[in-house]
């Protein structure tokens, strides 16, 4: 499994499709058959509480994308605050299970575990 | 050696962090300068005490004033966790009256380095996301801003964790 994180619009799907993934192969923010998943931290914000079941099965995938949602002033509001917090420690989990993982960063991809 | 952790929320900071003082010399202090306020905050420093217990952490509570606390031992480990609390508890008092807290925050940490061996800094980049904050909140973001660069001179290295993942800004990565 390869995992890409980086900003929104940072360029993740691109890279996705340039590792040979077409459009046909993207799930957005949904668990079924498809090789690709996307928009994992929208799966995660929904409910926060069901990272471990989300880990086993997006361990099964090609690729996982999410977005790197951490930054920034720590929201007051609890829901947010906590969803949040679990999609990092999700691509925490991720990472280490990852055979690569890449950051992208305005469209620049930087391999920062294994290689492609 | 000063070592300075920054990421978001969640990315693997305070165990990245431990993972490192738990190889460096004894006694190891954890300084924890998040006042347990709220229910946010009472979860996380719960979490917190759960992740260090029997790695031969010595917790010393301190909020603010770290200019003037002495170490019971010198020359030790000491992880300090975390500025971004730091910054808030020196900004604000306990009227809500605000003030510049850059230099008191700095000579905390310059204290703490000049009495240990080993310095872990762990901070938060809280700069990377929306505007449209308040004037107070604003200036909050802008003093940490201020404080991480400082910080990132002072220290020999700083790593950004991303994903449990350590991204090296300055120094050396040392292999754990």
């Amino acid at each position: 499994m390869i995992l890409i994180i980086g900003a929104e619009a940072s360029g993740k799907r691109e890279f996705a499709k340039g590792l040979g993934y077409a459009e046909k192969d993207f799930a957005d923010a949904a668990l079924d058959e498809k090789r690709v998943v996307y928009n994992v931290q929208n799966i995660v914000f929904d409910d926060p509480d069901r990272v471990e079941a989300l880990y086993n099965e997006l361990i099964k995938k090609d690729v996982v994308i999410c977005n790197e949602v951490g930054s920034g002033i720590i929201p007051v509001d609890r829901k947010t605050r906590l969803g949040r917090e679990a999609a990092g420690r999700l691509c925490v989990l991720l990472a280490k299970k990852a055979d690569a993982v890449v950051r992208m960063v305005c469209g620049i991809p930087n391999i920062i575990k294994g290689e492609l | 050696m000063m070592t300075l952790l920054i990421g978001g929320s969640g990315c693997g900071k305070s165990s990245y962090a431990e993972s490192m003082a738990v190889r460096m010399p004894m006694p190891r202090y954890y300084l924890a300068a998040m006042r347990p306020f709220g229910e946010g905050g009472m979860e996380k420093v719960k979490k917190h005490r759960l992740m260090r217990s029997g790695k031969g952490f010595e917790t010393i509570e301190r909020y603010t004033d770290y200019a003037s606390l002495k170490l019971p031992v010198q020359g030790g480990t000491a992880l300090l966790e975390c500025i971004c609390n730091l910054t808030a508890n020196e900004m604000y008092d306990d009227s809500g009256s605000m003030s510049d807290p850059v230099e008191r925050v700095l000579a905390g940490v310059r204290n703490m380095k000049s009495q240990c061996g080993e310095l872990i800094v762990i901070t938060n980049d809280v700069g990377s996301d929306s505007a449209g904050y308040d004037l107070s909140t604003r200036a909050y973001i802008k003093a940490l801003g201020r404080i991480n660069m400082e910080l990132a001179q002072m220290a020999d290295n700083v790593y950004e964790l991303v994903a449990g993942i350590p991204i090296v800004l300055k120094g050396e990565l040392e292999l754990i």
